[in-house]
């Protein structure tokens, strides 16, 4: 029997090496391994044999069993292994084709330096206002200290409407209502669409975009002013700046200022875009004018504080390199999708 | 105002720095400079000369000269002008050798307009004497940066800053000694002192009228005032050196007394650029007996003017209310030399100092001159100086520097304020010029100390400041939430005007009254306060689509309402738009409502009653929140735009409070699967799925997860078959087959109740 079992056994492992597919494979495992098999038909006929010969075929058996099993599944490995390759090797995918669907829109370029500006003077403590864009004389002038006879209010400038409003002209009034709403000492920006009544260009318009910004508390001097508008301006700029001061007249700070910047593209040297001056004049602040804090129900004997205004469609196209104002209202989207 | 560098050396004594060191000391501790240019600038080189010979030139206007140069030898020279003849005296400017004419045209003789002296530019100067002038350097201030400077309209009032900047002395042009005396000639009345402080006037006669002298010509020419005639070019000296605007009246052209009164109503003055100009009772006249002469501190009347025959004038130097001249200036359109001056509140105490000024300069240009007796002087009480108390350890912390109290004396003192010293503090009396409206307050003189010390010495120091988190802004948060929502869904953010015409407003069907109007708006189609961004939308639409197939945008901006009182209401709104020159339209519709749901995801659509004219008749859905109305999504109707044009309008104001007002609340995650049933409902055609899904709604118990709605089908007959999907569930056990089959017939009895069929 033993014999037997060893002629099975090469007989069908040479059939498990011949075959050329999973099917024919387990046709052979069906014959040979299956519960009604080759070997289990040995199996049955091994009560007929002494024990001494049982042992021994039952050696052969399982000999026979487990070299047939090994090769099987050693096969069937190789079998899938080829087919999954086949598979695989059939899957080429051209994957530089552009992906189809959604493209991302864009923000107006005005929204993003707005955000960036609000994210640095948050982090600063400073908390955002708004406020309306149709004002009252009082907000817009007379609580700025700017009196009636000022050439501000004269209608070239200023957008009247009917029932005695008008658009306002700067985001300064929001100083006011900040000061009325949050009281001493208080940190506060504003920025916004203001208004003028200009003739629109490639440099001006009537509706533009600035930042507004005020800070009172007990003493402070134009030391800490200094301080706030280098470390502003550097955080807007990612780059250490140089600033100076220099008189500027505007009613509702007392002493005034204009700040420029050290010209950026040519150092300092002077170049065209500084108008050879080295310099760059950049924004208009100053210490808030006593009658501007009695306004805003401060009482200037106990508090100080400095306020200034930052153009942000100037400071946009500064950045952008925008040669045109009026892109920026167009609505063009030959334009907004560039940003 | 453009200052000369020549008549600043003359005012500051040992100016030892360049006219481009004059404009950065200006700009850094005064005011604006915009620049410096060079006046006269053929004079740099310039010699006399003397034309020896004159040769015609075949077919030319011009002919060849020979010069005889005083610094350059012979020249030989092509000159177009009529005056060139053998033996005249004139300026030589060489430039190189030029081809002109035929002739190698060496140099050029010059014109006084050439040279920059006047606009005389009909032939060359004709020379007696030397000619005594230098290319001069021009500074030019922005008029902006002295609005509330008086006193630096003149090269006086700059000479005396640059003084003070550079520690120089400061040299008075003015000799009171030089102001004529004797009792006073022409009398003069004031009727409002309110609105003229003050009236001075002088009588001269032996005038004879003539072209002032080159000098003056010249130096007037280099800050842009044109000569007129020796007496006028006196009054404009004196305005741009002192900055007393003065004016000459022809003495006998003046009938009895000068009257300073309000205009009458409808009261006429031709005045001299020729205007007749049509006054008011707002309006201040000098006149005399028989009627207006001059509008006070704007212009001179023509009928007074000097004139060739003019033998005696009457020189006034006035000072005028401000806010008064600025009105009729500006009501007049009319801004003057003078008026620009006096609206910056002139100082009352300098028309003396004027007058004597004048007195001196009308010797130079007009020999024969005398004075007859002395000025008429007619003023209100002037106010005294302001005193401020200014505290030393006060203007300290002001300023972040400390300072050696001589230093801040010697400022102060140098800009003419007197000073006295109280240990801790100064008494600070203000100089009467810059008392007017300038300086009043020590926060004032904290200006005054820290520019001219200069702010460059001031080093920035950090403010001590509580730190504390500020408060969010919630609303610009959110807004901020749906740009980027609205941006990642592929839309472009635009900003619109707030403006609009009122032929946009008819086309959206919007009354003009419901606008608030602009008053004074640059064009007519700017006049009007937006309502809606919708005017906007459309624009963007009909701009866009001549570039694009397909494209998305969206605004965040305000709608401007009326209000019966009060300030107008400024609602928030989003506006998007997505546009496809062609296809059935559902797309851009659709993916408005994907994004309205991005925005806020129990967003509810329901049909509106009624389309607009401007929407397309059967496309257009209200947008809900609970019950409250939020907004439209809606395409635009074709004869509005072609191609498919939806829009979403939401208004932000109330989706904000309400999202903010639902609390986010963890679910605990289901441990008992859940079931889903299938109901296909077939209905009428044209029947919305929102009201399938309300009839569903209506018998759905607790056990109700979802209602999905999964698909749509048009039978041949027309009618529709909505499918939804519906998944039950329960927290504690897993529902059992009758409980599904209960809620599956409960569901299907209420589409049969709401009239529809089971598929």
């Amino acid at each position: 029997m033993i014999a037997e079992v060893e002629a099975l056994a090469e007989g069908a492992l040479a059939r498990i090496h011949a075959a050329v597919n999973l099917d024919e494979m387990e046709a052979v495992r069906v014959e040979v391994l299956g519960r009604k098999g080759s070997l289990a038909e040995f199996g049955k006929r091994m009560g007929k044999l002494s024990a001494e010969e049982r042992v021994a075929a039952g050696k052969a058996l399982n000999g026979a069993k487990t070299s047939l099993e090994a090769a099987f599944d050693l096969k069937k490995t190789a079998f899938e292994t080829a087919a999954l390759d086949a598979r695989l090797a059939g899957e080429w995918l051209d994957l530089t084709i552009p992906p189809q669907g959604i493209v991302p829109g864009s923000l107006h370029p005005l929204t993003q330096i707005q955000n960036e500006i609000e994210s640095l003077f948050f982090s600063m403590g400073f908390t955002i206002l708004d406020g309306p864009e149709v004002e009252t004389e009082f907000y817009n002038f007379d609580a700025l200290n700017i009196p009636p006879d000022h050439p501000a209010r004269d209608m070239q400038d200023t957008f009247w409407l009917e029932g005695g409003h008008l658009l306002r002209t700067h985001t300064s009034p929001v100083q006011i209502r900040g000061m009325q709403r949050l009281g001493p000492p208080l940190r506060m920006i504003a920025p916004g669409r203001v208004f003028r009544n200009e003739e629109v260009d490639p440099s001006h318009e009537h509706t533009f975009y600035q930042l507004e910004g005020m800070m009172v508390d007990r003493d402070v001097s134009i030391a800490n002013l200094l301080y706030f508008m280098k470390t502003l301006l550097s955080g807007i700029f990612k780059r250490d700046v140089t600033v100076r001061l220099r008189p500027g007249f505007f009613p509702f700070v007392e002493p005034g200022f204009e700040l420029d910047i050290q010209c950026m593209v040519c150092g300092g040297e002077g170049c065209p875009v500084c108008k050879h001056s080295g310099w760059v004049e950049l924004l208009p602040c100053g210490l808030v004018h006593p009658n501007v804090l009695r306004s805003g129900g401060i009482n200037p004997d106990e508090y100080g504080g400095f306020a200034f205004g930052l153009g942000l469609t100037r400071l946009v196209m500064m950045r952008y390199l925008i040669d045109d104002i009026r892109w920026l209202q167009s609505g063009d989207l030959r334009f907004l999708k560039q940003f | 105002m453009k200052f000369s560098y020549q008549w600043l050396s003359e005012l500051v004594e040992d100016l030892d720095i360049d006219a481009k060191e004059v404009s950065r000391r200006i700009t850094l501790h005064t005011a604006e400079s915009e620049g410096v240019e060079v006046h006269g600038a053929l004079l740099k080189g310039a010699c006399p000369a003397t034309v020896l010979t004159v040769e015609a030139i075949p077919n030319s206007h011009n002919v060849k000269a020979e010069v005889e140069t005083e610094l350059y030898g012979k020249k030989t020279l092509a000159c177009g002008a009529p005056n060139c003849r053998a033996g005249l005296r004139t300026m030589y400017v060489p430039l190189g050798v030029k081809r002109v004419s035929g002739v190698d045209s060496d140099g050029m003789l010059a014109s006084a307009a050439e040279l920059g002296i006047n606009s005389d530019h009909d032939g060359i100067i004709e020379l007696e004497g030397e000619l005594g002038l230098e290319a001069d350097s021009i500074i030019e201030i922005d008029n902006k940066s002295l609005t509330h400077r008086p006193d630096l309209w003149g090269h006086y009032g700059m000479a005396r800053e640059l003084a003070a900047i550079l520690d120089k002395p400061l040299v008075d042009p003015v000799s009171m000694e030089l102001l004529p005396v004797g009792a006073p000639v022409q009398p003069v009345v004031i009727e409002e002192f309110g609105l003229c402080p003050r009236y001075s006037a002088q009588v001269f006669e032996g005038v004879t009228v003539g072209e002032s002298p080159w000098w003056m010509q010249y130096r007037l020419g280099s800050i842009g005032l044109n000569s007129i005639s020796n007496i006028v070019d006196v009054t404009n000296w004196v305005l741009a050196e002192l900055p007393q605007p003065t004016h000459a009246f022809d003495a006998d052209k003046i009938q009895g007394k000068i009257i300073v009164r309000r205009a009458k109503q409808g009261e006429r003055l031709l005045a001299l650029n020729g205007e007749e100009y049509e006054l008011s009772a707002d309006d201040l006249v000098i006149a005399d007996e028989a009627g207006a002469l001059a509008i006070a501190g704007v212009i001179g009347g023509k009928a007074s003017a000097i004139g060739p025959d003019t033998k005696r004038i009457v020189f006034e130097s006035a000072n005028f209310n401000a806010s008064a001249i600025r009105k009729t200036s500006s009501r007049l359109k009319l801004r003057t030399d003078a008026s620009m001056r006096f609206e910056k509140a002139q100082d009352p105490h300098n028309t003396l100092r004027a007058i004597a000024r004048a007195a001196e300069l009308l010797e130079m240009v007009c020999p024969e001159i005398v004075a007859v007796g002395g000025p008429t002087d007619v003023c209100a009480e002037l106010k005294p100086m302001p005193v401020i108390h200014l505290s030393l350890p006060w203007l300290y912390r002001k300023l972040g520097r400390e300072l050696p109290k001589s230093q801040v004396i010697g400022i102060l003192e140098r800009l003419a304020f007197g000073v006295v010293d109280q240990g801790e503090a100064l008494e600070v009396t203000v100089p009467s010029w810059r008392a007017t409206k300038d300086v009043s307050i020590p926060d004032d003189l904290v200006e005054e100390i820290g520019r001219t010390v200069g702010y460059a010495t001031i080093d920035p120091v950090a403010p001590a400041m509580p730190v504390v988190p500020p408060p969010v802004n919630e609303e610009r948060r959110f807004y901020n939430q749906l740009r980027s929502v609205a941006t990642q869904q592929g839309f472009h953010e635009v900003y619109n005007y707030s403006f609009l015409s009122e032929a946009q407003a008819a086309k959206l069907g919007v009354p003009v009254e419901a606008h608030i109007k602009v008053l004074n708006p640059i064009a007519s189609d700017q006049s009007l306060m937006r309502t809606t961004l919708l005017h906007g939308v459309l624009k963007n639409f009909e701009d866009n689509l001549k570039n694009f197939d397909q494209f998305r945008f969206f605004e965040i901006g305000k709608e401007i309402h009326k209000q019966p009182e009060g300030l107008p209401k400024e609602v928030a709104h989003l506006a998007a738009g997505f546009y496809s020159s062609g296809g059935d339209g559902a797309e851009g519709l659709r993916e408005l409502e994907r994004l309205a749901r991005a925005f806020a995801p129990t967003m509810r659509f329901q049909p509106a009653a009624e389309a607009r004219p401007f929407e397309h008749p059967l496309r257009s859905v209200e947008l809900y929140l609970d019950t409250m109305l939020l907004g439209r999504i809606f395409e635009f109707h074709p004869n509005w735009v072609e191609g498919r044009a939806a829009v979403l309008d939401l208004n932000l104001g109330p989706l904000a409070c309400m999202l903010a007002g639902i609390p986010k609340k963890y679910q605990p995650i289901r441990r008992f699967p859940s079931s889903e049933f299938d109901l296909s409902v077939l209905t009428p055609a044209r029947t919305f799925s929102s009201e399938v899904e309300k009839a569903l709604r209506s018998s759905a118990s607790n056990a109700v997860e979802q209602i999905q709605f999964v698909r749509e089908f048009t039978l041949p007959d027309g009618q529709r078959s909505l499918s939804f999907r519906v998944t039950v569930a329960n927290q504690e056990r897993t529902l059992t087959q009758d409980e599904i089959t209960a809620e599956r017939d409960g569901m299907i009895a209420a589409i049969r109740h709401a009239g529809f069929e089971l598929r």
